[in-house]
């Protein structure tokens, strides 16, 4: 128990966790434990890593799965020879037009990123030039 | 300087949406979780401390984003690697030293802020009160099962189990997030002992959810704020807050990921379940520990 200001005392009232010690560091204080308990306690965090791992595994493919998709759907606008298909759903090649339109605009919002940077990086380039050229030893 | 208005409550308590909303109060500024009182020296919040439980970024992630706001008015990345230099260059001051110079920074406005890991540790808490002897606590309480099925929903039970909030049973030990509700709660309370009865008030965070505009005013009263209609209804938009979504890529956190999603306000009534029921969490159809039960009943549930 600790004194604080004007004198008032810091409350006493007990916990129930089963561990002490800072709770947050590598550092609990374990010695309460027999050691078949803290063999339990390391099961428990071993199979809640385990968990939190396959969990990260799964997102991951779900990404990759999506990518396939893309690759996928793509596919029905072309047969062997590279031809549209006679045979295409209409929806399909709405759906196909519209993501097609979609990545045409990020491709297009990516260049004009690109060719900003490009043209800052132009400019420094040219005012390196122009100060070397001008530099007594230039 | 405005002395800064502290929320203590376990995580899951509603308090990343009080936070913001009393961050918007027009006299006030609602930082992200900060964790600063976590630990001593500003460096040390970027030593990992933890091999038990993986990493722990996402705590500088707050006060990356309050730093970048504060000085630079936004959070980009270019704002975010500002951050980083301003904390390099104050890598050996206490934290309590940082924590002051954020709080002048923001003056005359109120600095409101909530980092649940502070309820873990008196130690913490007193590290806070000593660095701002004036500072008001709000002590924000949930209901145990509401609270502790929250905890579960979240990244599998993680605050739980850092926290060693653990049950041994004859063959195996589980997560018992009942531990952390009451011991959070308990370390609270001890620490609230010292602080001064004017310094503090209790609010339940259900009764909030259910009435808002009567608990924010009765708040702004004790905090000596404006509590007119118009300060109100700002406090009523949580989502304008600049920390209520997510960050740049390099700092995306700071807050509750749930909250980041999605911080606006619905009032609603909060259902509160029994105290003697088997709790959902649980396969063996255990319930509440009686000390979990008693100080539930103590915060009027």
């Amino acid at each position: 128990m600790s004194e604080l200001g004007e004198g008032r005392k810091e409350g006493n009232r007990p916990k129930i966790g089963p561990i002490d010690g800072d709770p947050v560091s590598t550092h609990p204080d374990l010695e309460k434990l027999s050691p078949f308990q803290r063999g339990l306690r390391e099961a428990l965090l071993r199979e809640f890593k385990a968990r939190k791992a396959k969990k990260f595994v799964e997102k991951q493919v779900r990404y990759i799965n999506a990518n396939r998709q893309v690759a996928e759907e793509i596919k029905i606008l072309f047969d062997e020879n590279g031809q549209p298909p006679a045979n295409a759903p209409m929806e399909d090649i709405i759906a196909e037009r519209r993501q097609l339109e979609y990545q045409v605009k990020w491709f297009e919002a990516m260049t004009i990123e690109l060719q900003t940077r490009l043209l800052r990086i132009r400019e420094i380039e040219a005012l390196a030039l122009d100060l070397l050229e001008r530099s007594p030893e230039g | 300087m405005a002395s800064p208005l502290f929320l203590l409550a376990p995580p899951r308590s509603y308090t990343s949406l009080m936070n913001a909303m009393l961050g918007q109060h027009p006299q006030a500024f609602g930082l992200p979780e900060l964790c600063l009182f976590n630990v001593e020296i500003l460096r040390q919040l970027w030593i990992r401390n933890s091999d038990e439980m993986g990493g722990d970024a996402r705590t500088r992630h707050g006060v990356l984003r309050a730093v970048a706001e504060i000085y630079a008015g936004e959070q980009t990345m270019q704002a975010v690697r500002m951050a980083q230099h301003w904390c390099a260059a104050r890598q050996n001051h206490s934290v309590a030293s940082v924590y002051q110079e954020l709080v002048a920074k923001i003056d005359p406005l109120v600095a409101v802020e909530k980092s649940p890991s502070y309820t873990v540790d008196v130690k913490r808490m007193r590290a806070i009160y000593r660095a701002f002897p004036d500072a008001r606590f709000l002590h924000l309480t949930r209901h145990p099962v509401g609270q502790c099925k929250s905890v579960m929903s979240l990244y599998e039970g993680t605050f739980a189990l850092s926290v060693n909030s653990i049950e041994f049973q004859a063959d195996r030990a589980v997560v018992e997030p009942q531990y952390a509700w009451h011991d959070c709660n308990i370390n609270i309370l001890n620490f609230l002992d010292s602080v001064p009865p004017e310094q503090q008030m209790r609010v339940r965070g259900e009764d909030m959810m259910s009435d808002p505009p009567e608990h924010l005013g009765r708040i702004c009263r004790w905090l000596g704020l404006r509590h007119d209609a118009e300060a109100i209804e700002q406090m009523m938009h949580p989502e304008r807050s600049p920390f209520a979504c997510f960050g740049p890529l390099d700092a995306l956190f700071g807050n509750d990921p749930n909250f980041l999603s999605g911080p606006t306000f619905r009032p609603h009534k909060v259902k509160v379940p029994p105290l003697d029921r088997p709790v959902p969490w649980r396969e063996d159809g255990q319930g509440l520990k009686p000390e979990v039960v008693e100080l539930a009943r103590e915060f009027g549930y």
